[in-house]
């Protein structure tokens, strides 16, 4: 996959090509150093284990291994400083960062898309969602941000080195610096030490901004804030003005909660009759232990009859008791629930039964202390959506020309696309429009604002010129057909306009 | 109804109170309004006196909040919650009658058959 990544990024011309094809390069040296890595250790574990003899002592005292999890961050947001020279006294330049978090888990290596940056955004935000599957409670989810630094098209890509030099000095002095050192940088050895020398790649380098480490501690089903280490500094080519900390949610599902760890039959001592012992069929699935009336109740997804919940504060309890005198293989669970105790009593089939019973158990006491709050309520994770393709580089353009509705500047070509969204409506010219329609050749400006159906000239289109933010566009259709009241004569079109400047030409109409 | 400007305005009004109807994310009222001192009056067909520039209610949705409230096509719209509107433009009318905050609005309105009425009654 690497030198499959090497060739393409040889191939790429585009910008976000290439950017895409460094960063698959890094995340694949990353993957390849961390599986050397997990190799090296089994090696190792190997040779020692022939070496020693294997304890196999007790198994409740034997180590007791807390179960697999699934690990999910998502919703990661970057917040970012700009300061405010970024914004006036910086010649226009605008600088652009393409940036990604690479996560690694064990030996699990996940990479977000590729997100571009630049002093427009508050704050990076990624939309992946990455589940890290096969975790233990223990786990540490390292985050690392990648950044690369952008150059504008044309700027001195490809200037030779000594233009470059001169020109970067007579630029301003922080664009000039960075300039300067991407261009040294340039020439130098690949970003990250891999085993196998790497072809000499060119194209934009990715730097470590920031990283940081987050445990068990740090998991809760809600949005958290974490700090970030960042590792540049300002001098850096790459330097991203980081606020410093990082937001995500991290949640985490045990096993445990999610899939049934034990299921057998029972018999639950009833309240109120001794001698009454219903047979059940019982899982224990999570914090919980639900009894089925039949094995095919639980498959088919019923109600269970009754459930008896098994968490922190429950107190297991196996052998004779006195309320069971002659029925072996018993075991009393107890929970309090305030200042009540209440107690279940369930008798297994046989020893064996019992055993595992009481196994399964202890081994769920055991993984939620180590979970911890991950084991109190099951958390969500979603399927992530399949990934979308990279967003296209959009040239900055300044927020003005963003608002003009091109090519149109005019309140009667807004009208125009009312017109043709509404379709049929407006095309009956309103009767008062009757007053304009023998008028010779009136100057362009001074043409009726409101409906005008048919345009016998295209209009010439001046500069974009902008509007209101909350201008809501006309109502006009629904009102074309009833305005039949007629227009008092004394209105003569011919003296307004042309002399009075500023007097409006519309009488517009808003739905409340 | 005229306006002579530097003389006072007076006119009979009629109390309309509106309760707004939550569509969706939005609170409507269901009627349309024309006019503005921004705005060319001279094209508009509810006005008696061409050159007011006042709010007019250019369109009442049917079985809307206006229309049970009793708002009737063409009425001039003096106030809102206390707010004028005899002198404001398009844009600053309908941000007082839309603001997200308020759930009821009370207008004054005057028509023409209102005034019509109270002359009647004050001749008999």
């Amino acid at each position: 996959m690497r030198e499959g990544a090497c060739k393409l990024l040889a191939a790429c011309s585009q910008r976000e090509q290439t950017l895409e094809a460094t960063k698959s390069l890094l995340v694949c040296n990353s993957r390849i150093l961390s599986y050397m890595g997990e190799l090296q250790r089994r090696k190792e574990a190997q040779v020692l284990g022939k070496s020693g003899r294997p304890s196999d002592g007790g198994r409740l005292l034997a180590e007791r291994s807390p179960c697999r999890g699934r690990v999910c961050i998502s919703d990661l947001r970057i917040p970012l400083m700009w300061k405010d020279t970024e914004y006036f006294k910086n010649k226009g330049d605008l600088h652009r960062w393409a940036v990604f978090l690479l996560l690694q888990l064990g030996e699990d290596i996940q990479d977000t898309e590729m997100i571009l940056v630049d002093r427009t955004l508050t704050d990076i935000t990624f939309q992946n969602h990455l589940i890290f599957t096969e975790a233990g409670p223990d786990f540490r989810l390292r985050l690392e941000l990648y950044g690369a630094c952008l150059e504008e098209d044309g700027a001195l890509a490809g200037a030779p080195r000594r233009l470059a030099t001169k020109l970067s000095s007579s630029l301003g002095r922080s664009s000039g610096r960075r300039v300067r050192a991407s261009l040294e940088s340039a020439g130098g050895s690949a970003s990250s030490p891999v085993l196998l020398p790497t072809p000499a790649v060119g194209g934009p380098r990715y730097h470590l901004l920031a990283h940081t480490t987050l445990t068990l501690a740090a998991v809760q089903d809600g949005f958290r804030t974490h700090d970030l280490t960042l590792a540049s500094h300002e001098e850096h080519p790459a330097w991203l003005p980081l606020y410093g900390s990082v937001c995500c949610r991290l949640v985490a599902q045990p096993l445990c909660m999610t899939q049934p760890t034990a299921s057998g039959s029972l018999r639950v001592q009833q309240a109120g009759e001794r001698q009454d012992w219903a047979r059940v069929h019982g899982v224990l699935k999570g914090t919980n232990l639900l009894c089925y009336r039949q094995p095919e109740d639980a498959d088919a997804g019923k109600e269970p009859l009754f459930t008896i919940a098994i968490n922190k504060d429950t107190r297991v309890q196996a052998g004779e008791l006195d309320q069971t005198t002659g029925r072996p293989f018993t075991l009393s669970i107890s929970n309090r629930y305030g200042e009540d105790k209440v107690t279940h009593t369930l008798q297994a089939e046989s020893r064996g039964a019992l055993q595992s019973w009481m196994e399964a158990l202890w081994q769920l006491f055991f993984d939620m202390s180590q979970w911890k709050q991950c084991c109190d309520e099951i958390m969500k994770i979603e399927t992530p959506a399949p990934r979308k393709p990279p967003q296209a580089l959009a040239k900055q353009r300044s927020l003005y020309h963003e608002m003009a509705i091109e090519p149109l500047d005019d309140i009667a070509a807004v009208t125009d696309i009312l017109a043709q969204r509404e379709g049929v409506r407006l095309e009956t010219t309103p009767p008062w429009l009757a007053m304009f329609a023998d008028q010779p050749a009136l100057p362009r400006p001074c043409s009726p604002a409101s409906v005008a159906p048919a345009r016998t000239h295209p209009p010439s289109w001046g500069r974009p010129r902008t509007f209101s933010l909350d201008a809501v566009p006309p109502d006009h259709s629904a009102e074309a057909p009833r305005l039949v009241a007629p227009l008092p004569p004394h209105r003569s079109p011919r003296s307004r306009g042309l002399g009075r400047k500023g007097s409006p030409r519309t009488w517009l109409q808003s739905p409340v | 109804m005229s306006y002579i400007p530097g003389q006072p305005v007076t006119a009979v009004v009629q109390r309309v109170e509106i309760h707004k109807l939550r569509q969706g994310e939005n609170l409507i009222l269901g009627f349309s309004i024309g006019g503005g001192i921004d705005q060319d009056p001279s094209q508009n067909p509810f006005s008696e006196d061409k050159t007011d520039k006042g709010i007019y209610v250019t369109r009442v949705s049917e079985g809307g909040p206006a229309e049970i409230a009793g708002l009737q096509i063409g009425d001039k719209i003096m106030q809102v919650n206390g707010w004028d509107m005899t002198m404001v433009t398009h844009d600053q009318a309908r941000k007082r009658l839309t603001k997200r905050s308020e759930e009821v609005v009370r207008l004054l309105v005057t028509r023409q058959s209102l005034q019509k009425a109270v002359h009647q009654s004050m001749l008999s």
